[in-house]
Parts: C-alpha cells; structure tokens; sequence
C-alpha cells in the first residue's frame, strides 16, 4: 500500500489560514491503514484546526467528509454538489488522491494534508517500511521475493557491497543488508544457485528515466 | 577571460558549438576548432545533447583550452547529482574553464541510452544559486571552500515563444538573470525580429542575448525545423530560396553567413554558430562573415 504521514499542523494553517470555509477529505484506503489520513485522522486534524482558528478568535466552517477512494472518478463524484462551496479543501489521500481531486475540481483550491512516502508494508502498528519502488520491471523472482531496488540503498542487483556488516547495512545499522537477506532466503529456498545468475544492467525507461509513465489495457476499456 | 570582456565592451562576438567525438579520438575536434581559432571569441562544448552519449564537456573543454581556445562549457542537470556538479565545477575552473552555461538536459529517452536513469536532483535555478554559492566560497552544504571559483555564467532561453508560453519563459530568464546568469543562448533564429518580443521583455535587465544561428544542411531540414519546431520561425521564402539554389549545401552556408549578418546589423551580442557535426564547414562560414 502507499504509506504516507500527516503534515507538521503548522504547514497546513500556512495554506489554508486565510481560509473561511474548509473541507478536509479523507481517504478509506492505504491513508487508512496507515492512519495518516482516513476518517479519524481527518476528525483529529478537523478538531485542531477548529481550535486554533477559535484562539484566533475567527469564525472558521470546517467539514469533514472522508471518501471510499479519492483516486477514481465515481468516489470523487460524490462531493461534485458541494466542493465548490469551500475555500479551500486539504485532502488526507495520497499524493494520487490530491491531484485526481485538483484535477477534477479545476478551480478550487486543493492541498495536501499528508506527505505521501512510499509503497510498503505494515511491520507492526505504527512502523512501516518500504518494499516496492514501483520501477515497472520485477526482478523478485531472481531474488528470493526480496527486492534491492527498494531494500538496497545502493539499488545493487548482484550482490551486496563492501559496507554490509553482520547483515546490516552501511548506510543505517538498524536496516537489514537487502543482499543478506536475498541470499539467507535463497538459501532456505535451496535456491542459491539463483545468486549465481547475473541480473542484466537495469531498464530504468519503465521506471521515470521515459517521464511520467501510463499503463493502457485496452481489453478492459469501453 | 576574451568572452566577458568582448562581451562587456559592446563587440559583436562569435561562439561556435563544437560537439565532442563520440569515442577518444579528438583530432577532428581540436583541428576544426583550431582552423577557426582566430575569429571565434569562445566555442561551446555542449554536454551531451539529445542525451545522445560522447566524450564529456568537461574533458573536451580541457581539450581545447589546452590548445589555447577559450570555452563555454555546459553543465547539465540530466546525469549528476549535486555532489558530482559541484565538483567538476571545480574541477573546471582549476583546469581554466572560466564560461559556463547551465542547461537542464534533455530526457534520456530523447538519446541512445533509452534504459538510463535521469538523475535530475537539483534544478537549473538551484544549480545557478550552487555557482553563486561556489563563488562566495561555499559549497551547498555550506562548507567553507579552500579558494572560490568565478565563473562568466550563462543559460538557455526559449526566445522564439509567443503570447503566454513567452510571458514564462521571459520571466524565468529573469530569474536565471537574477541568479546570476550574464549572458543567454537562444533557439536557432533565422529572422533576428522573431526574437525581438523576447528581448523587449528583457529590457530592465543587464544580460547578453546570443542567438544561435545553426547551419541547416538540407531543405528537408528545414522544412522539419518548420513544422515540428514551434519556437523557431523559417519564412517559406529562405526555404525556397535553398530549394531552387544549384548548389543547396552552399546555399545553407550562404543563409548562416547572412543570418549572422543580420544579428549584427540588429545589434545583439554575438551570435553562436552551430553547424551540429558540421564543423568542418565553420571556416566557409567565418569567410563569409568577414
């Protein structure tokens, strides 16, 4: 899923505190799971604006409304009749959600009310990591199902470098070597003549090396 | 320093591109420049344009500045990231490249590495304020550097825009020009009036406009320029002019000599020559001029 994190208070008062009126639009996907920017995040924020317009002693409507998805048309639909009578909306989605809603609501003014991170994984309640760059060319399965293009922060694809240590890597001691993990796993698969293989130069064109990137199915349009 | 101070003293210049070899072999480069020498104020060592892969600009500009020939040499925000910009910036000026020209780079999906990764970590504002920063001394972490380079610094500008898309560009060639950029290299100009607007736009500040004027090789290429480049204006009548002339390839030498004519006649800068792996024919066209 895409993980993301609420933004500091302080830098979403600086967009919207010339604001009379206020939606904040949450999202019931990854924003959720995450607990970044779903319908109880877009409550606490809601609840914090309120306070501090009241000690500014301004009279500010805020209103909360928290979509199933923001980054598809029908969902987005739903504030069609009253996204115009906003100032200003501070959508919770993801960087996806904040644009599909500028997009579709040309004129009114959107922002962001989380900062979009990565695609990754819940470890445990409040720690997430990151598992998937999204670069459109899936090598997992040379890999033991472990990716170093998001795991490896030098994004090697045939082995580890000099800095791993005990398993950990060089950059962080906390964070785990993506290489030793790869082979402790090939291992345990009984696969290590898989790490004898040599992963090709990398085709970064389907990753942004082309620009902004689309998929088309045309089997599934209309 | 010839380019500032020609510059400075209100003197119609010539650059001249030279484009580095695909490969190590650099006489072709060197003696094509050399045969110029004389006449041409700067050459401009583009880095690798199209994102076509070739020899960098920082090492041919070494090149020919170690033959004498003074350079401006294009820093390119496409393939390093701020570590790697900022040091051969430094590298280039302990090497006596004292012209720059900071461009963005082109998408590598326009060249022959289809596969490579754009790197594209700073912008080309923020790789002007790195120069400023150099200049006084600093690196952008704000390190304190052991002796500061000084740079004669310049960019590109799409001059050849209309209506809106001209109102952006004018304004951020004043933001390159507040950042410190001297002089601006512009699109291919055939008629010096289709960047006039450009320059108006310019006017409340101090910078050098120097319009390419780029040897055409064919009237295919022409026409192609034509159609497919909205930012450069060819009349149909030069078009047709080459068609009908006996001898085309002298025809398009005969159009760069008086483009250039008439950019001085208009009173700009200087112009560059680009003759794009055409160099060989950069001394026809300096006779021309004379």
């Amino acid at each position: 899923m895409i993980i993301a994190e609420k933004k500091p208070i302080e830098e979403i008062i600086g967009y919207v505190d010339d604001c009379g009126k206020l939606l904040i639009l949450g999202c019931n996907e990854c924003v959720t799971v995450c607990e970044a920017g779903g319908k109880k995040e877009v409550g606490i924020l809601a609840s914090a604006l309120r306070m501090y317009f009241l000690n500014q002693g301004r009279e500010v409507k805020i209103d909360e409304i928290t979509l199933e998805r923001q980054c598809d048309h029908e969902y987005l639909e739903e504030i069609r009749d009253v996204a115009d009578q906003y100032d200003a909306i501070v959508s919770l989605a993801c960087g996806v959600g904040v644009q599909f809603v500028a997009e579709k609501y040309h004129s009114q003014r959107v922002y962001p009310g989380v900062n979009t991170c990565f695609l990754g994984a819940t470890e445990e309640r409040g720690r997430w990591s990151e598992r998937c760059q999204a670069c459109g060319t899936c090598i997992l399965a040379y890999t033991g199902g472990i990716c170093p293009i998001a795991r490896c922060a030098k994004r090697l694809l045939n082995g580890p470098c000099g800095g791993s240590s005990n398993g950990k890597c060089e950059v962080n001691p906390e964070l785990d070597c993506a290489w030793q993990l790869i082979i402790d796993r090939l291992k345990a698969l009984g696969r290590l003549e898989d790490y004898e293989k040599l992963l090709e130069i990398k085709d970064w064109s389907t990753d942004r090396a082309g620009g902004p990137r689309k998929v088309v199915r045309e089997d599934l349009q209309i | 320093m010839q380019l500032k101070r020609r510059l400075e003293a209100g003197e119609f210049t010539l650059l001249a591109e030279i484009e580095p070899p695909k490969g190590v072999n650099i006489s072709p480069m060197i003696d094509n420049a050399a045969k110029v020498k004389e006449d041409i104020t700067a050459f401009v060592i583009p880095e690798m344009s199209n994102a076509v892969m070739r020899m960098s600009a920082l090492g041919s500009a070494m090149m020919l500045q170690n033959k004498r020939m003074e350079t401006i040499m294009q820093v390119c925000c496409r393939d390093r990231n701020r570590i790697a910009l900022q040091a051969d910036l430094l590298s280039a000026y302990a090497c006596g490249i004292e012209n720059i020209m900071a461009v963005t780079g082109e998408d590598p999906s326009y060249g022959d590495h289809h596969q490579a990764a754009a790197v594209y970590d700073i912008t080309i504002d923020d790789l002007l304020t790195a120069v400023t920063e150099l200049q006084a001394g600093r690196d952008m972490a704000g390190i304190e550097l052991d002796g500061k380079p000084d740079f004669f610094m310049g960019a590109t500008a799409n001059a050849g825009l209309s209506g809106n898309e001209l109102d952006r560009e004018a304004d951020a060639a004043k933001r390159k020009i507040d950042a410190g950029v001297r002089f601006l290299i512009t699109p291919p100009v055939f008629v010096p009036d289709a960047i006039e607007p450009f320059v108006k736009k310019l006017a409340d500040r101090d910078v050098f406009v120097i319009p390419t004027v780029v040897l055409l090789k064919s009237v295919g290429m022409a026409r192609y320029m034509a159609r497919n480049m909205p930012n450069v204006h060819i009349p149909d009548e030069l078009i047709q002019k080459i068609q009908k002339a006996p001898d085309k390839t002298k025809e398009c030498t005969h159009v760069a000599v008086e483009t250039v004519r008439a950019l001085k006649a208009a009173r700009f800068s200087g112009a560059l020559i680009a003759t794009i792996g055409w160099e060989h024919k950069l001394p026809d066209i300096i006779h021309g001029i004379k």
